[in-house]
């Protein structure tokens, strides 16, 4: 349990990359299309970036969160921690979806901007998690239960 | 969801106040209501749909599709009155096809929704519609099947029924669609020339075939919005410094005098003029006309007071489960797509609707089948021309109150324009005492009208 702890943390945070990175990408593909003649507007349907970032935020990291919160309480036994901060990232992915949604339901763009900087809020919390299971590798060498190494 | 159903079986029976009937049940089928089936029509016209690559005039390639090796497809023009007659052939349209008489009170059966008013049309198959041009206007015709992509792809073009007696004015009409994010208007993107003589009149039928508002305005000269949505505006008054919105759907008429320029955005214009005219486009203005106060008033035909039937259509957003996925959903009077509002109806009630959005996002609202004139808009009352609508735009945090009369026996679609947003469940209908429904969404055609 304690190396699905690490791996799926460690996706949520390439979660994260992929998501920075996909909604830059389409942003500035957009701009340079306007550039050349575009009009972007309710009838805009958005790019590649913008379907990634939908499908991965709407759908991946959700799922990626819960997995991660599921883990989370068995791998505590051999992960100090590991429960605490699965509740942070899944809390915090939940948050991230929130702060979208209500970006457009009251249209509010400085709440998109909250987006942005949970987004890198995230991204700490789940490289921490990553990081607990090293602490707990290095815990490992003291006398411990041999439970941790079956897992 | 099923993956077939009926309308019918879709959403909350709403009967508005007024006397419950039965549902769904009835002496008379959707299929019987149909325009006059004998007589020599005085228009006939055969389209062909084709999903095919087209070239724009501009010479952009868009992968969509054509009528009859076009798009937009043939600008048709008919007189009041006249019987036209539409021999609709799907050539090779995978998904099927049917055309829709966006604006055009026909009866139900000539309406052209896939799964409710006809089965789509599909690879090999004809469909003929018959009506009568009752109503002289601005309109428009669109596939009514997938329609999200149809329309976006092309599957669209004009209708024009002239008046018993000759227009005053040189008549033009300007269809505005975006193709692969490219704006244009009637189906070239930059500017387009018409000539017309200095001093001269000239119309501008302004129609709206994409998902939102259309921004257009005016240099050149003063103008007057002289119809909206097919229905003419009462003593209009001259306008110079305003522009206008027409909603996604919807059609204004403007009279400008040449030399004049109507530019509808993304770089598209109307110049109209002298051959060789050029006439400098000013900046898109901050404002546009309210057509709530523009105008004067005249009588209406029927007592909006003296409502039989009110109806609320409030549209939100929010997180649920629609077929077991997750997602961000619009929602009618609070509740989630396939539990929508069924409004009830008699024939010859005299109806009123609450329509308010709430959810983020303008929502430009059509009803088939007929034209309801709006009362207020927030709470304050109309003041201008009667302001018949049968595509409005309903603004995030507005709320309109309308009123029409149920004179038009059938099941009709009440849904948004938005034809991504109707096809993510922002669709409602309006079903009249004792008329059945033969057709079904999903089925052997495959119904899918949105």
């Amino acid at each position: 349990m304690k190396q699905t702890y690490r791996v799926v943390s460690a996706l949520i945070a390439l979660g994260v990359i992929v998501q920075a990175a996909a909604i830059a990408f389409g942003w500035f593909d957009a701009i340079l299309q306007v550039e050349d003649g575009a009009v972007i507007d309710e009838n805009y349907d958005g790019n590649a970036g913008h379907a990634l970032h939908g499908i991965v935020g709407m759908n991946v990291m959700p799922l990626l969160g819960l997995i991660l919160l599921i883990v989370s309480f068995f791998a505590a036994r051999t992960v100090p921690g590991a429960r605490k901060w699965g509740g942070i990232v899944f809390g915090l992915i939940v948050l991230q979806i929130a702060l979208a949604i209500l970006t457009y339901i009251l249209s509010a763009s400085l709440i998109g901007a909250l987006h942005g900087i949970n987004a890198l809020v995230l991204f700490g919390a789940a490289v921490k998690a990553h990081l607990l299971t090293r602490t707990a590798v290095g815990a490992a060498g003291a006398p411990q239960q041999g439970t941790s190494v079956a897992v | 969801m099923p993956s077939t159903y009926s309308v019918m079986d879709m959403g909350l029976v709403d009967y508005g106040g007024g006397p419950a009937h039965e549902h769904g049940s009835g002496t008379r089928s959707v299929a019987d209501l149909t325009g006059p089936q004998s007589g020599e029509p005085d228009v006939a016209v055969d389209l062909d749909a084709r999903k095919e690559s087209f070239e724009l005039a501009g010479g952009e390639r868009v992968d969509g599709y054509t009528l009859n090796g076009t798009s937009p497809g043939p600008a048709l023009e008919v007189h009041q009155g006249d019987l036209v007659q539409v021999t609709l052939t799907n050539v090779d349209v995978p998904d099927g096809v049917t055309l829709h008489w966006h604006g055009l009170d026909v009866p139900n059966a000539e309406d052209g929704v896939a799964g409710v008013t006809q089965d789509a049309v599909l690879p090999g198959e004809e469909h003929v519609y018959r009506f009568v041009a009752e109503d002289a206007g601005t309109y428009w015709y669109h596939s009514h099947q997938v329609s999200h992509a149809q329309v976006r792809g092309g599957l669209f073009g004009t209708l024009v029924v002239l008046p018993a007696e000759a227009l005053p004015e040189t008549d033009l009409v300007a269809a505005v669609h975006n193709y692969a994010d490219r704006r244009t208007l009637n189906g070239s993107t930059g500017i387009t020339s018409a000539a017309a003589a200095d001093g001269e009149p000239v119309r501008v039928r302004l129609v709206n075939t994409d998902n939102g508002p259309l921004r257009a305005w005016v240099s050149g000269s003063t103008y007057r919005v002289v119809a909206v949505d097919g229905r003419d505006v009462h003593e209009p008054t001259d306008l110079r410094d305003e522009g206008v919105i027409v909603t996604a759907g919807g059609r204004i008429d403007l009279v400008v005098t040449a030399p004049a320029r109507v530019d509808t955005g993304g770089g598209t214009a109307l110049v109209v003029g002298p051959r060789g005219t050029r006439v400098e486009g000013r900046p898109e203005p901050p404002e546009q006309v309210d057509l709530l106060s523009y105008g004067s008033p005249a009588a209406l035909p029927f007592d909006p007071d003296d409502a039989d039937r009110r109806f609320t259509y409030d549209m939100g957003r929010r997180v649920g489960l629609v077929d077991g996925k997750p997602g961000f959903f619009w929602t009618i009077n609070g509740r989630l797509f396939p539990d929508v509002p069924m409004f009830h109806v008699a024939e010859g009630d005299v109806v009123r609707m609450t329509i308010s959005n709430h959810s983020g996002d303008v929502h430009p609202m059509h009803l088939h089948g007929h034209h309801a004139v709006v009362i207020s808009r927030d709470g304050e009352p109309a003041t201008g021309s009667p302001w018949w609508v049968d595509s409005l735009n309903v603004e995030d945090g507005e709320t309109y109150e309308i009123a029409f009369v149920a004179d038009n026996p059938g099941i009709w679609m009440d849904h948004c324009h938005n034809l991504d947003h109707a096809r993510d469940g922002l669709v409602a209908h309006l079903a009249y005492a004792g008329v059945t429904e033969p057709y079904r969404v999903g089925g052997r055609a495959d119904n899918a009208p949105e």
